[in-house]
């Protein structure tokens, strides 16, 4: 087990800046999460970190040693890719073994860790199959035993969850939070899904275009985005933005937007006073927009706004409402399933105004969190 | 909607099917009746070959092995066939040694000049074999080559060469990076991904490769009536001509045909193993 560390490092990829500055670190044991839409880098960077991409600049350190130039086969990761690689004429068992024979293991370590991750990995019965053989589940499984028979300092995953069906999604991300608390290896795990890196992470780096926005906790990240593309990209359904400006009306510090005046907390007065004028983009989840007559009072840092009716989409136990407001603003949120609301409807909704986040319109900076 | 779309197009489909049904006999019959034509005319007896006028039957009077007991009971017969098979065989050793490599390199990295070379390795195929015979033997003369095993086996090595890296490229290139690069992260070398990893995987289309090279050199006849002539060394194809010298009887030639071409049809099945698709399948995705 080692911890990771990676400082300002970059890569050009063709004509494009593929990682650009980045810098991160992963705690001995830790699992971290590179969350981030498609094509920003997180492949890139793990294929850094196990060597099989070059750094142009910075440094990779793993268990405070520099890995820069140290050859592939040398580095004491595992790595399993999106695409499982498993070796096709090798049977489950032979692919398991592969890296112990490599490492030249003794006959006797290489039966006992066979055994143990058949058992582990819920994989006895399989182990003359070859992978063309067994189903996705069980494939993603033997690449997970296989990388780690080998006790890597870092294991490395990429996506290992998106060839997977969501019942089978969710017992894998299950499983893997089990082996990582049973094991303690150090992950570092990529995907673009929020839901798994939400729940399987001790931390979570978003990332955009090759560079870090906001690297902290699944709730810290959730609660109080650094970015507004921290902001958008996590959570479901997406954040709702409003442009606006500071304004401040006796007692109340708010935002005035083109749907109205956005109040904020009472107690964060002093702090929305000092921003007074200044540009800034307001940003509220659906989920703290409550639909009015449902909501059972009122308080007094909530804003109350008329929006109508444009689309209800059925989401399970809940419901999507996408509306407009004055200037046609969109303004999306959720209600419960027992609430009927049709389209073109007027109806009147509370945003609350504890959970407002502003942003700077030019750096896209959250300036004002909760 | 789609109901309609099915009633319309069943008659498309059944003539589709038919359509496909005649080729497949029609490629069938090509291919089948020439191979029956050699055999029955192998194990025909004289009568059922010179009818006198009637019309020659589709299968012998008395069928008979004479023919065949008749070649296996020539010394010299024997001589031919396995000297056929070494150089058959050496061909293939020498060609799997030197175009496995060069598939190997071609296939896997990035080579400056690769399209020029390999568009030099089709044009030098494209030549007609008489057209370079005769270069090439004068070179071999010049190296004393001529009437040697080693002559004739380099020079059909030539040939299979191109063929060998072609296959043997393409093999080595459908593997996915993948794999390769999934064993180098758990701790493997060079040498260890090519014999654990990208031999195993390229064996269907090297043994492909070997198998046509063997063929090439069994039925090669120009380049080894250069360069044996008809001195000692004797292959089957320069038997076959020796015979034809003496107009044979038809039976005795369609004899020698089918142990020329059996290697043909034992190996076509035998490489139908390994033209089945799908042998990675399971490893990606
Ligand atoms: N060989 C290359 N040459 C040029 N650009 C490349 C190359 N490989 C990748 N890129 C670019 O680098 C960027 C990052 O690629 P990467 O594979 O790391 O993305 P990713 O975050 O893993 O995406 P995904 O979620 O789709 O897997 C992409 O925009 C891609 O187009
Ligand atoms: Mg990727």
């Amino acid at each position: 087990m080692a911890d990771v560390v990676l400082k300002n490092v970059s890569k050009r990829m063709g004509s494009s800046q593929v990682i650009d500055g980045f810098s991160l670190d992963v705690a001995n044991g830790e699992f971290v999460t590179l969350l981030g839409p498609s094509g920003c880098g997180k492949t890139t960077l793990l294929r850094m970190i196990a060597g099989l991409e070059t750094v142009d600049k910075g440094d990779v350190l793993v268990g405070g040693k520099r890995y820069n130039n140290l050859p592939v086969q040398q580095r004491n990761l595992a790595m399993v890719f999106q695409s499982y690689a498993l070796f096709p004429h090798m049977t489950v068992a032979q692919n398991i073994r592969f890296g112990l024979s490599i490492h030249k293991a003794p006959a006797e370590t290489i039966r006992r860790k066979l055994a143990w991750s058949l058992d582990m990995f819920g994989l006895s019965g399989l182990e003359d199959r070859l992978p063309r053989q067994i189903s996705g589940g069980q494939r993603q499984r033997v690449a997970l035993a296989r990388a780690l028979v080998l006790d890597p300092d870092v294991l490395l995953l990429d996506e290992p969850l998106s060839n997977l069906d969501a019942a089978l999604r969710d017992t894998a991300m299950e499983e893997l939070k089990r082996i990582h608390h049973q094991v303690g290896t150090t992950i570092i795990y990529v995907t673009h899904n929020q839901v798994e890196a939400m729940t399987m992470s001790q931390r979570i780096a978003v990332l955009s275009a090759g560079r870090l926005e906001q690297y902290d906790t699944p709730r810290a990240v959730y609660d109080s985005p650094a970015t507004r593309f921290a902001a958008s990209f996590i959570g479901s359904p997406a954040m709702n933005f409003l442009n606006g400006a500071v304004e401040v009306h006796g007692e109340d510090a708010g935002v005035m937007t083109p749907v109205g005046f956005v109040k904020l907390d009472k107690e964060r007065f002093t702090s929305a006073k000092a921003m007074a004028g200044r540009s800034v983009t307001v940003g509220i989840r659906p989920q703290n927009i409550a639909y009015a007559e449902h909501h059972e009072s009122k308080r007094y840092s909530d804003t109350t706004l008329s929006v109508s009716v444009e689309l209800v989409e059925t989401l399970g136990d809940r419901s999507l409402v996408v509306s407009r407001g004055e200037n046609g603003t969109a303004l999306r949120f959720l209600i419960t399933r027992d609430i009927d609301i049709e389209p073109q409807e007027m109806v009147e909704v509370f945003l609350d105004g504890r959970r407002v986040h502003l942003f700077d319109p030019q750096t896209n900076a959250n300036v004002f969190s909760f | 909607m789609s109901t309609i779309a099915r009633v319309k197009s069943l008659p498309v489909e059944g003539l589709k099917k038919a359509l496909w049904v005649a080729s497949i006999a029609a490629a069938v019959l090509l291919v089948a009746g020439p191979v029956y034509m050699l055999f029955k005319y192998s194990i025909s007896d004289s009568t059922s070959i010179n009818t006198g006028g009637a019309p020659i039957p589709l299968w012998p009077y008395h069928p008979t092995f004479r023919c065949f007991t008749y070649l296996f009971s020539d010394s010299q017969f024997f001589g031919v066939i396995t000297n056929s098979f070494v150089i058959a065989a050496c061909t293939v050793g020498m060609s799997m040694l030197l175009g496995v490599p060069a598939a190997y390199v071609l296939g896997r990295f990035r080579v400056p000049g690769r399209r020029l070379l390999l568009l030099g390795l089709i044009s030098v195929r494209l030549f007609p074999d008489i057209a370079s015979v005769i270069p090439i033997t004068e070179f071999f003369i010049r190296f004393k080559l001529q009437n040697t095993y080693t002559g004739v086996i380099l020079a059909h090595t030539l040939l299979a060469l191109p063929y060998v890296i072609f296959i043997g490229m393409s093999a080595f290139e459908a593997i996915p990076d993948d794999l390769e690069q999934q064993a180098r992260v758990m701790g493997a070398n060079g040498f260890s991904v090519f014999f654990r990893i990208l031999l195993p995987l390229s064996i269907p289309g090297l043994v492909a490769a070997a198998i046509y090279t063997f063929l090439l050199s069994w039925d090669e006849f120009i380049f080894a009536y250069f360069i044996l002539g008809l001195g000692k060394i004797s292959t089957l194809t320069l038997f076959l001509k020796q015979k034809l010298a003496f107009s044979p009887p038809q039976n005795l030639l369609a004899a020698i045909s089918v142990l020329l071409s059996l290697p043909v049809i034992v190996f076509s099945l035998m490489l139908q193993k390994y033209m089945t698709a799908g042998i990675t399948t399971g490893s990606v995705k």
